[in-house]
C-alpha cells in the first residue's frame, strides 16, 4: 500500500485549518515538529507504520469532528 | 486597557511581595503572572503571592535571571498584572505527573466547560495560552505535542528555570508550587496580541539529517549514518576533541519556512549528542552561526510593533543560553534596554515553546 500518509496529513490539515491559510502553516509546522513533513509525502509514499501511528493519534483527537477516518 | 509591572530584588519573601503591592497598589487586577528566583522558596513564594492578590487569577515559575523595567535582573520578583479591562476570561489549569504521562485532556474538559466552546473550535485570534512548565521534567515536547492535537489556540512560553543550579525547577498556581508539572492559562484578551519567536542565528549552509535518535533522552546518535560526534565536529571543521566547545556558538536547527526552531547540544555521550530539545530520526537540522542578538530582537519588537499598531505590554521567555551569551559579550545591560520604552517582564528559561518546543530562543507575548 502507498499513499495513505499523504491522505491523512491532507484530512488532519483540511478539518483543522478550515481553509485558513495561517493555520494550515501553523498545522503543517506542529507535523513537522513531529517529525512528519508534509512535503516529503506523496501518493507513491510507502505506509510506514510509525508515522501512521502518529498521525492515528491525531485524527482520534478529531474524531468527534471528522468521523472515523478509513 | 492597563497593564503595569513591578519588581523586587528584596531578599526576604515578604519583603518583595510587599514591594510588589506598594507598586500595584490596590487596582481590579484580575490577572497577575510572576516569575521568581530561586531565592524564595518555592512554597513560600507562592503562598504569599496568592494571600497578598487574593481576587487575582495569578500565576508564574521559577526563574534563573529576570527582566522588568529595561533592566536583567538577578535573584530578583518579577510581576505583570493586568486590570478587568485587558483580558476579558482567564482559566488556569495545572497538569501534574509529566513525567509519568503527559495528560492535557482533563485541563482541556476545564478550559470547555469553563469558556463553553470546544477546544479545537476556539479561535486563535480570540484565546491565548501560556505554559509554563517544569524545566528540568524533559517533557516539553510530549506536552506541547499533546496541546497542539487538542486546539488551533497558540500555545507560548518557557521552560521554569532555577538560577542556573539545573536541580529543581517548578511552577505556581493556587498559591502553591509543583514539581514535575506544567501550568496551562487560557485567557481571551481584550486587545489583539502578537506572538513573537525569535533567535540571532543564520545557516551556514550545511545540513545534518538524524539518521538514529533516541527522542526520549533528546540524543541523537547518527547523524547522515556516521556517528552523531564525528559527523557535526566534521561539519564544523573541528576535531570530536574541540566539538563540545562549540556548542553555544553552533547550535542546529530545524528550518520551517525559513524560521530555524533551535535544538541546542548540551554534551557529548560516547559517540551520541545529547540536546535539550528532541529531534526525531529523518529530521534535517541545518548548522547555525550566531547573528547580533541585540539588533534582532530590536527588529522582531519593532515589527511586532508595526503589526499590532502599538504595545501595552510584552512577557519575554528568554532563553538562559542567550542571557551567557549576553554576558559573555557585555551585552546584558542593552540587552534590557531593548525592551526599556514598554511594559515588559521575562526571564531566563531553560527552553521555549511556542507550537513545540526550542532552546536559544526568545518567545514573546506582545499585548496592543
Amino acid at each position: 500500500m502507498a499513499g495513505k500518509i499523504k491522505r491523512m496529513i491532507e484530512r488532519i490539515v483540511s478539518v483543522r485549518a478550515q481553509g485558513n491559510e495561517t493555520l494550515e502553516r501553523a498545522i503543517r509546522t506542529k507535523l513537522i515538529l513531529k517529525g512528519i513533513n508534509p512535503a516529503t509525502y506523496t501518493e507513491q509514499s510507502d505506509d510506514d507504520p510509525a508515522v501512521i501511528r502518529k498521525l492515528e493519534k491525531m485524527l482520534r483527537d478529531l474524531h468527534h469532528r471528522i468521523g472515523r477516518f478509513s | 486597557m492597563t497593564i503595569k509591572i513591578a519588581s523586587s530584588g528584596k531578599k526576604r519573601v515578604d519583603d518583595a511581595v510587599h514591594e510588589l503591592m506598594d507598586t500595584f497598589g490596590c487596582n481590579n487586577m484580575k490577572v497577575m503572572i510572576y516569575f521568581a528566583s530561586t531565592r524564595y522558596a518555592p512554597d513560600e513564594i507562592s503562598a504569599a503571592m496568592q494571600s497578598a492578590f487574593p481576587e487575582t487569577e495569578i500565576f508564574g515559575c521559577s526563574s534563573a535571571g529576570e527582566i522588568a523595567g529595561g533592566r536583567m535582573l538577578k535573584g530578583a520578583l518579577v510581576a505583570m498584572a493586568f486590570d478587568m479591562d485587558s483580558i476579558l476570561d482567564i482559566k488556569i489549569e495545572v497538569v501534574e505527573n509529566l513525567r509519568r504521562k503527559t495528560d492535557v485532556r482533563e485541563a482541556f474538559r476545564s478550559f470547555e466547560r469553563h469558556f463553553g466552546e470546544a477546544a479545537d473550535e476556539m479561535k486563535p485570534s480570540e484565546y491565548l495560552g501560556i505554559v509554563l512548565v517544569d524545566g528540568m521534567s524533559g517533557q516539553e515536547e510530549r506536552l506541547m505535542d499533546a496541546v497542539g492535537d487538542r486546539t488551533n489556540v497558540l500555545f507560548i512560553g518557557g521552560s521554569a528555570s532555577d538560577d542556573m543550579k539545573f536541580r529543581s525547577t517548578c511552577v505556581y498556581a493556587n498559591g502553591r508550587s509543583y514539581g514535575n508539572a506544567a501550568v496551562l492559562a487560557l485567557l481571551k484578551p481584550a486587545a489583539p496580541f502578537d506572538l513573537v519567536k525569535t533567535q540571532s542565528v543564520r545557516e551556514m549552509g550545511v545540513e545534518l539529517v538524524v539518521t538514529r535518535a533516541n527522542e526520549g533522552r533528546r540524543e541523537i546518535v547518527e547523524f547522515n549514518h556516521r556517528p552523531a560526534a564525528e559527523a557535526y565536529a566534521e561539519a564544523l571543521g573541528v576535531s570530536v576533541n574541540e566539538l563540545a566547545a562549540c556548542f553555544p556558538g553552533h547550535p542546529l536547527g530545524l528550518i520551517i519556512d525559513g524560521e530555524p526552531y533551535i535544538r541546542s547540544p548540551t554534551h557529548i555521550s560516547g559517540t551520541s549528542i545529547v540536546f535539550q530539545c528532541s529531534s526525531a530520526q529523518g529530521m534535517p537540522l541545518s548548522l547555525l552561526e550566531l547573528t547580533n542578538l541585540i539588533d534582532d530582537t530590536r527588529g522582531a519588537l519593532a515589527r511586532s510593533k508595526e503589526r499590532l499598531g502599538g504595545i501595552s505590554g510584552i512577557i519575554v521567555f528568554n532563553c538562559a543560553h542567550r542571557a551567557l551569551e549576553l554576558e559573555f559579550k557585555k551585552l546584558t545591560e542593552a540587552y534590557g534596554e531593548v525592551f526599556a520604552e514598554f511594559p515588559a517582564i521575562g526571564f531566563n528559561s531553560y527552553g521555549e515553546q511556542l507550537i513545540g518546543h526550542m532552546n536559544q530562543t526568545a518567545t514573546m507575548i506582545v499585548f496592543r
